[in-house]
């Protein structure tokens, strides 16, 4: 298996905006989880969700960038751009045919499509605007990106919902294996919007104010938003052009439950699967993994299916395990990317970011959870796990570049 | 690529719900617009009495699936495992209902749509804006997200491996084939449905209409999934391989004028001579193209004119959807089942340029989204 390395990242997130400032806030533990300003969410019984504060578009688009797009597209441009400063990368030598774009998302600008269908919906067809039409689209997502820096490769959106990320980051890596690009802009995006907010309150699944994923009073999840944007990259290139890689993507493990369209299997039998696909295909063994990003949500259903997951993977070892989600929040589509972006900070720090909230332990969550405060420890290999509604399990290996066998 | 099997297919198109009913209404060769329009389903008559878009005749999917279960999928789910039930069966990969070849744990998906479910997202948006958000109903949330529809394909055919929706337009059924081939080849299954499904909605029908929908191509819905195999597996299960997919490409080019809603020539030139190379053939082997030509006159030109720079002026090109209608994330994949049946079976073909002797062996499917995005697929004769 070829190599192919991160060598960028860049994030719009509740607890900072940028690389710096996000692994700043996870080694601190800090939560980004607030009150909700976008939407009135009080008659829904809920109110908190991790709303990314402060992001002013036009501090990373041109005015006329920003006029085309939703807030999920701006997020997903700005954290691209955030991303390929990291990577060292300008515009033009992004620009052509070998740079893709993959993205994952849940519905991607879903805020222009409820703009149409409000009109629609409360003054018939004649106010609906013809030019708001074309600016809901899935696809545009990348398109978007894309248009940025002049890329001219693939575009692709994988909605996997909130295991997007995941989906698109090992898709990212499939095409650069594949010979078909020679960079991916990857990773995911998702905003807040009220029609998922109710969703969740009425799906029963939102806690009041907390996401305390493991605890024993768990009481669900907290939406979030953002994007995570990483820039992937053939190990000739890196070398090539002597770019400094922040991580290496290893195996990646993708299963369907098959079972319910929102819960996992009690059994977490894909999920486990998952799991061992990623390890097998790093081409090493359970005992080099050092931590796992869980998926966390703090669902009663999905915390003990994942602990299932650890204890029949690892076996008797206690792998540390951390969930961001108690600090950012479910920020769906875009979860496992953010998440994955964590574990570039693990690897590159040694620091496991903590699961805060955390109060009581759940004799059904026995897992080895860093509670509260961050820690450190070894930090060559680690997994990204992900589920999502439709049953999809994913999970993705990265490792300290050249770590894994080549 | 490697020549990847075709080993089974299903359509549900405006020409009828079935495989039988798609090759039929190809054989008759009516343009869709001058066939009669059936009574709509999926647009309500007190807001539309007038039937005025192409949706499968006849679906009914509780003669596939029985009636139990039916009642929370969106449209665009029962399209989808409808069309996926079909075509396992077709490729013998299951019969009544268990899998006679292959097994749960080596089987994926991997579906385009374009859209999701507008259907299911417009009609809680109906709920929150004329009564109250806390009403909406919570067996009909999770339809709203886009990958729903797969993920029910799994759940009622039982595809234990990847499961994926792919979203890139119009062309997104030539990039799930894509998808599915790269997975494939990574050995996470050992068969894949792939292709695309797009459902009817009234949110859909009103942006249509919105951006002006052209006359000659009306809109429709329709579903065409393919099962693709490891090809050491379909030989040595004797599986009936119906052409093989030899080479993809994809491109994205800023429209001109960098508009946001526009087509680029030299992406769709790109994403063709992609597919060529991936195929490690040129373009003298190229029989026929099946471009996506929407009937938008400034997208077929420049359709045309990328099909041109590639494959030179006197290659002969079909436009399907002429036939079948405007599908969106179904396009391509429709595009691909009508490329199988001119693959498969004399029957004419209806041009829109150059000519054709006798069946073509190697067909190469065009489709352009709105935004810039191409792709192309090239199939070949087994």
């Amino acid at each position: 298996m070829s190599r192919v390395f991160i060598t960028g990242v860049g994030v719009v997130s509740s607890i900072g905006l940028g690389r710096s400032a996000f692994f700043a806030s996870l080694e601190a533990g800090r939560s980004g989880i607030t009150p909700v300003t976008s939407f009135d969410a009080e008659p829904l019984g809920r109110t908190f969700a991790g709303e990314v504060r402060g992001f002013v578009p036009t501090d990373h688009l041109t005015r006329k960038e920003a006029r085309l797009m939703g807030r999920c597209s701006q997020m997903a441009v700005a954290g691209a751009r955030m991303a390929t400063r990291d990577a060292g990368l300008d515009d033009a030598s992004l620009a052509g045919p070998r740079t893709a774009v993959v993205l994952g998302t849940t519905m991607a600008d879903a805020d222009m499509l409820e703009l149409m269908d409000h009109a629609f919906i409360v003054d018939g067809e004649r106010a609906v605007r013809p030019p708001w039409v074309p600016r809901f689209a899935p696809s545009l997502l990348p398109i978007h990106v894309a248009r940025a820096f002049g890329a001219e490769g693939m575009t692709l959106t994988l909605p996997a919902a909130c295991a997007a990320g995941n989906y698109a980051m090992g898709f990212a890596a499939d095409l650069i294996r594949g010979g078909r690009a020679d960079v991916v802009i990857t990773g995911a995006s998702e905003l807040l919007q009220k029609l998922q907010y109710a969703g969740f309150v009425r799906l029963q699944a939102m806690a009041p104010e907390r996401c305390q994923p493991f605890d024993l009073n768990r009481q669900g999840i907290i939406l979030g938003e953002g994007a995570g944007i990483l820039v992937l990259e053939s190990e000739a290139r890196a070398v090539r052009r002597g770019a400094r890689p922040l991580a290496e993507m290893g195996g990646v493990g993708m299963t369907c439950d098959g079972h319910h369209i929102t819960r996992p299997h009690p059994e977490a039998e894909g999920s486990v699967d998952a799991m061992r696909q990623a390890i097998a295909r790093s081409g090493i063994g359970p005992e080099r993994i050092d931590f796992v990003n869980a998926h966390g949500t703090g669902t009663r259903a999905n915390d003990v299916a994942e602990t299932k997951v650890m204890q029949r993977v690892f076996g008797e070892r206690r792998v540390p395990i951390s969930s961001m989600k108690s600090m950012l929040g479910h920020c769906m589509g875009a979860a496992s990317a953010l998440e994955a972006i964590g574990c570039v900070f693990t690897l590159e720090t040694g620091i496991y970011p903590p699961t805060i909230a955390y109060e009581t332990p759940d004799p059904e969550c026995d897992v080895a959870l860093v509670a509260n405060v961050a820690q450190r420890g070894p930090h060559d290999v680690v997994l990204n796990n992900s589920l999502a509604f439709g049953g999809y399990n994913s999970v993705v290996c990265l490792a300290r570049p050249g770590v894994l066998p080549g | 690529m490697r020549p990847r099997p075709i080993t089974g297919w299903a359509v549900a198109s405006a020409l009828g719900p079935t495989l039988p009913d798609f090759l039929r209404g190809l054989r008759e060769g009516t343009p869709l617009r001058s066939r009669p329009r059936p009574p709509s389903q999926a647009l309500p008559k007190e807001r539309w009495p007038e039937t005025l878009a192409f949706e499968i005749p006849g679906f009914d999917p509780s003669e596939t699936l029985g009636d139990k279960g039916l009642r929370s999928l969106d449209r665009l789910t029962k399209l989808l495992v409808v069309a996926a039930r079909a075509a396992l069966a077709d490729a013998g990969i299951k019969r009544d209902g268990e899998f006679v070849a292959h097994s749960p744990e080596s089987a994926g998906l991997v579906a385009s749509n374009a859209y999701g479910s507008l259907e299911a997202i417009d009609e809680l948006h109906r709920v929150a804006t004329l009564e109250d958000a806390r009403y909406i109903n919570p067996s009909r949330f999770p339809n709203t997200v886009s990958n729903t529809a797969s993920g029910y394909v799994s759940i009622w055919e039982g595809l234990r491996a990847l499961n994926v929706t792919v979203s890139s337009g119009n062309p997104g059924g030539l990039d799930a084939v894509l998808v599915a081939d790269t997975h494939l080849s990574a050995r996470r299954a050992a068969c894949v449905v792939t292709g695309g499904a797009e459902a009817m909605s009234e949110a859909l029908y009103v942006g249509w209409r919105k951006v002006g929908m052209p006359t000659t191509v009306p809109l429709a819905e329709g579903a065409a999934l393919f099962v693709l195999e490891d090809a050491d597996m379909a030989t040595a299960r004797g599986a009936r391989v119906r052409a093989h997919v030899l080479g993809h490409g994809a491109a994205f080019g800023q429209p001109e004028g960098h508009a946001l809603f526009g087509t680029s020539t030299s992406a769709l030139a790109r994403a063709i001579a992609q597919a060529l190379e991936d195929a490690a053939t040129d373009a003298r082997d190229v029989d026929l193209v099946l471009a996506g030509m929407g009937g938008f006159s400034a997208y077929d030109e420049i359709e045309l004119s990328g099909i041109t720079r590639v494959l030179g002026p006197d290659v002969a090109v079909a436009a399907p959807k002429r036939l079948l209608g405007e599908t969106f994330g179904a396009a391509a994949a429709l595009s691909m089942a009508a490329a199988l049946a001119w693959i498969g079976e004399e029957m004419p073909v209806p041009l829109v340029r150059g000519r054709l002797a006798g069946r073509p062996r190697r067909v190469l499917v065009t489709e352009l989204g709105f935004y810039g995005n191409a792709s192309a697929v090239l199939l070949g004769a087994p």
